[in-house]
């Protein structure tokens, strides 16, 4: 029983090293950090959903949050653009910064710091309008409605989601009419229309097929020239293949946060490998 | 498997008898629910689809024509009759001929029955005869002598042995003697005559070209109604020469005199003056080459109707214009005969009549309707006196050949017509065509105007300012309700709401008529002053709430700052209230609903103003209900999505959220539409149910449903009344089943395109 569950381990092991042969170690030092997270602790009513967190996310890099269900990775994740506000009850301590600027405080416009702060997430959610409409959606909100600038916009977001090629003859109709993989992808085009600084993807592939799930992960790699991409995955595969930094969650507690590789292939804390070698979650 | 089963499972083995009666007791259950859900639903379906049956199976006679069947035919000694006529029963028939002798026989046969002498000498010359009106059977023969014999025949009903017995008589409302019309050397060459309780009035045409008008007034005394004297009014008008009189006519009332003339003119005397006969008008009544050729009053003694020879039927009557002044008006044409009508006869107690041309067809119209019934051949000579029976079922025609036919009519319901029902009818006397209902009087001769638009006119006025009411205020809170309201709000909110659905709509009818309504009218100034200040001031509420201090905003909880308006609202109120009077005194000189009347705006008491409230606010829950339900349903994931996308929670509300709800909203608003359009009790509570077609906010209405309400108690069961207030009812259940079709179909197509995931 443990001879094989080792080998497992082992094999699995031997996947991500050669996977993870991405060059040049990475190192926060080295990073511009985009967004900082000072003793950040939350609760929904009297239960604490974060413990005290600490974290720099490195610009223009691909920072993954792993960990088991109910870890607090995907709060975490939405406190970046305030969507804890809409759950009553929330109560926030600490600093959360974004270029320097705290986020939480009053003097900031929710509505700004989300166009800013883009959000796709698990389950594809285009709405119940034409393709390029949803493309269109948040510039319209901006108020720009011009049509040259929207085509503009709606043509290279949904070459920058890599839809284009797939949707440009149909652009007018529903977008419901897309498969999940192209509706995630669609999602994307939409949040990085409105050309956010941050892109938090939560789950993003989770409901989609390999195939899809593959073409997703080949966009974030495009994307991070750009954005700074932060993702919650379950899947430590994909963790391990399109992130840069990854911070290992557990119940609310940030255990561990490291170059992916480094975290991967030498974990500092016991939680962190016996997590990744699957003993729990 | 091995394993499994050495712990021992709880189910029994396959195929075992315990798992087949297990199973076959499912499938048993399965199948019970499936048929009874399905017995359930077809149900439904047959129930609708037999009601609309039913409607249309009440309905559908109005539609049909006339149907004639010969009854008898057989041949007369006596034939040269000048008048037949038939009684109640169809059974007994009376002629007249031309030399003063009358003859009762039966009406199936021809077999005698009696022949009644008339007092007239051996001698008497006999020049005319006129027959009354129909109703009256008042009878007259005019001598060469200027006398005149008034008679009536009568009939006398006994039962002997329960059989009926019918026994014509002759009687003399004048008693057993000549009247003197002329003078004594005139003949009278064309007599008239009508006659009732009080006045018998005689007008004849004298070989002079002289009318003779003769008034008999009868006077009872009154210590002794049988005592009487008669007074004796007298008067002559001399015609010219080029005046060749043809036909004379009298109304029933003895007020209007009616002369055609060999060129086709039409005069018009008022004798209502016996002394000071006047003539009003003397009109050309057909075109040139065009003679007249038959000329009748139709029943009520209104109208006049003129057979042309050239087969049309005109219908005039007399309208008075702005100076107090008659005019004839030819108002209708009926052009489906060709050959010279040569004989009219109305209806009893109908506004239609029979018509006989010179190829012997017979036409069946109505007036009010604008309807040929029938034009069908009956007879092949065209030398004919016809008799109708009162009920109008019976048709008695003699040919001057001796030959004698009983026609059954069918003709239920001559007076509805596609015309009648839904375009503007010139009805009798009035100075247009009008759009009326009016479908019952206490007399027999009125003409009833069953036209069904201002009906559905009062109907869609209802509905309209219910919806003005209902929509906003519904779809707005429904709205503020699911997106914005905390949910513990919600949760006391919505079931409050909902609850008021559960209101009895005569509750709320009878509050709205006999509270509402008078407390409307007293405070006018102030019920609009409430309906203006309140968006106003919740508006300028809720901006001066954005400039409170921030801590004190925060302060309040999410989604409880809408409790704010609670004393905004009933401030607006109570000082709108308060203001009322100071308001009526400055701006309408102290009474409002005069100051409308004055700058002509019509108001009752009873208006669309307190319908549109109430019955606005019995509407409110339904459309509230399936509205909140509509936008409460919106996937989170699609809000979330918007939000996250910079949007501002009233940017989701707009672009996202009611495009998705809004194939419910729409189903909301078409079945509030339904209900508005259904509901009875309170607008027939609350309008006076004057069936006018005016749009005026400050006047009533009747609505089809409450129009059902009122009259089909009194309506006599398959009469037309009856029938048209099924047809009512007929129009309104296709209206809502168009409704509610429209509405699902659009609600799906919505839902198609912008069903989410």
């Amino acid at each position: 029983m443990e001879a094989t569950n080792s080998q497992q381990t082992t094999a699995a092991r031997a996947i991500d090293i050669e996977s993870l042969q991405r060059g040049q170690k990475l190192d926060m030092a080295n990073e511009t950090t985009c967004l900082e997270v000072n003793n950040f602790n939350l609760f929904y009513g009297k239960k604490q959903a974060l413990f005290d967190v600490n974290m720099k996310i490195a610009k223009h890099r691909v920072t993954a949050f792993i960990g088991p269900s109910g870890c607090g990775k995907s709060t975490l994740l939405r406190s970046f653009n305030r969507m804890n506000d809409l759950i009553d009850s929330v109560e926030i301590s600490g600093e959360m910064l974004l270029e320097g600027q705290d986020l939480n405080k009053p003097s900031v416009n929710v509505a700004d710091l989300r166009r800013q702060v883009g959000m796709v997430f698990q389950k594809p959610n285009p709405f119940p309008k034409s393709i390029y409409e949803n493309v269109a959606y948040g510039l319209r909100l901006q108020g720009i409605n011009d049509r040259s600038t929207l085509d503009k916009v709606v043509e290279k977001s949904l070459k920058g989601a890599a839809l284009w090629d797939e949707v440009k003859d149909r652009l007018q109709e529903s977008a419901m009419g897309l498969s999940g993989g192209q509706q995630q992808r669609l999602v994307i085009a939409r949040a990085i229309a409105i050309e956010p600084e941050v892109l938090l993807l939560d789950e993003p592939a989770s409901a989609l097929d390999p195939l899809s799930t593959l073409k997703i992960e080949e966009l974030i790699y495009e994307l991070k020239e750009q954005y700074t991409i932060v993702i919650v995955t379950h899947n430590m595969q994909q963790a391990a293949r399109v992130s840069d930094y990854t911070a290992f969650m557990y119940m609310g507690e940030l255990i561990e946060f490291g170059a992916t590789d480094e975290l991967f292939t030498n974990p500092a804390k016991k939680q962190t490998e016996d997590y990744i070698t699957g003993r729990y979650g | 498997m091995v394993e499994h089963s050495s712990i021992g499972s709880v189910l029994p083995a396959a195929n075992s008898p315990v798992a087949m009666r297990r199973r076959a007791w499912r499938e048993f259950k399965d199948r019970t629910a499936r048929y009874g859900v399905a017995l359930g639903g077809v149900s439904v379906i047959f129930a609708i689809v037999l009601i609309f049956f039913y409607l249309l199976y009440v309905v559908m006679p109005l539609f049909s024509g006339a149907d004639i069947a010969t009854e008898a035919e057989y041949s007369m000694t006596e034939n040269k009759a000048v008048h037949i006529a038939l009684n109640e029963y169809n059974d007994v028939a009376f002629s007249a001929d031309a030399s003063g002798h009358v003859h009762f026989f039966d009406a199936d046969s021809g077999k005698g029955i009696s022949t009644p002498a008339l007092p007239l000498a051996e001698d008497a010359v006999v020049r005319s005869f006129s027959k009354g009106d129909f109703s009256t059977g008042v009878m007259a023969y005019g001598l060469d002598d200027g006398r005149a014999l008034v008679f009536k025949r009568d009939y006398k009903i006994s039962y002997p042995d329960d059989k009926r017995q019918v026994t014509p008589l002759i009687s003399y409302p004048l008693g057993e003697r000549l009247v003197n019309v002329a003078a004594q050397d005139e003949s009278l060459v064309l007599l008239t005559v009508q006659s009732n309780d009080e006045q018998t009035t005689l007008v004849g045409l004298t070989g002079k070209n002289t009318l003779a008008v003769l008034g008999l007034v009868r006077e009872e005394n009154f210590m002794d109604e049988d005592a009487f004297t008669i007074e004796e009014k007298r008067s002559e008008i001399q015609l010219s020469e080029a005046e060749n009189i043809t036909h004379m006519q009298m109304d029933i009332d003895q007020r209007e005199l009616y002369l055609v003339d060999a060129a086709g003119f039409l005069i018009y005397y008022d004798i209502s003056d016996i002394t000071q006969p006047r003539l009003i008008q003397k009109v050309k009544a057909v075109p040139p080459g065009v003679d007249v050729t038959a000329f009748e009053f139709l029943t009520g003694g209104i109208s006049i109707l003129v057979g042309r020879s050239d087969g049309q039927i005109d219908q005039w009557f007399p309208l008075r214009d702005q100076d107090n002044n008659y005019t004839l008006h030819n108002v209708r044409h009926f052009k489906d005969q060709t050959a010279a009508i040569v004989a009219l006869a109305p209806e009893y107690s109908r506004k239609g009549f029979l018509a006989l041309d010179a190829d012997g067809q017979l036409g069946i119209y109505h007036t009010t309707a604008e309807r040929t019934l029938l034009v069908e051949p009956l007879l092949d000579n065209a030398n004919a006196v016809m008799g109708l029976s009162p009920r109008a079922n019976g048709l008695l025609t003699l040919s001057n050949d001796g030959k004698a036919i009983l026609t059954a009519l069918d003709n239920e319901h001559p007076e509805v017509s596609w015309h009648s029902l839904w375009q503007e009818v010139w009805y009798e006397s009035r100075d247009k065509p009008e759009y009326i209902w009016q479908s019952s009087s206490a007399s027999n001769d009125f003409e009833p105007k069953f036209s069904l638009s201002p009906l559905t006119f009062g109907t869609i006025k209802a509905a309209f300012y219910a919806m003005m009411v209902a929509v906003p205020l519904a779809i707005m809170g429904a709205i503020y309700t699911a997106y914005f309201m905390s949910p513990k709000m919600r949760t006391m909110v919505k079931p409050t709401i909902e609850i008021m659905e559960a209101l009895p709509t005569v509750i709320l009818g009878f509050l709205a008529g006999l509270w509402l309504a008078p407390i409307v009218e007293g405070n006018l100034p102030g019920v609009f002053s409430i309906l203006v200040m309140l968006p106003i001031m919740t508006i300028l509420t809720a901006y001066l709430w954005t400039k409170l201090p921030a801590s004190f905003r925060e302060s309040i909880p999410d989604g409880w700052e809408a409790a704010i308006l609670v004393p905004v609202v009933i401030m607006v109120g109570v000082v709108s209230m308060l203001m009322s009077p100071t308001l009526e005194l400055w701006l309408f000189n102290g009474d409002m609903p005069r100051w409308l009347d004055d700058i002509g705006v019509g108001f009752d008491q009873r208006n669309s103003l307190v319908v549109g409230l109430v019955m606005g606010f019995a509407v409110i829950p339904t459309i509230f209900s399936i509205t909140e339900d509509a936008i409460f349903g919106v996937p989170k994931h699609l809000t979330i999505g918007s939000l996250a996308l910079g949007a501002t929670p009233w940017q989701t509300l707009t672009r996202v959220v009611l495009l998705t709800a809004s194939p419910g909203i729409f189903s909301a608003v078409m079945i509030g539409l339904g209900r508005a359009v259904g509901e009875t009790m309170i607008v027939l509570m609350a309008t006076g149910n004057t069936p006018i077609m005016d749009f005026n906010i400050f006047e009533g209405f009747r609505a089809l449903s409450a129009n059902i309400a009122v009259e089909m108690p009194e309506a006599e069961v398959a009469s037309t009344h009856y029938r048209v207030l099924f047809l009512a009812a007929l129009v309104l259940f296709m209206a809502t089943f168009i409704f509610n079709t429209v509405a699902e179909v659009v609600r799906q197509r919505l839902r198609v395109k912008y069903s989410s995931l």
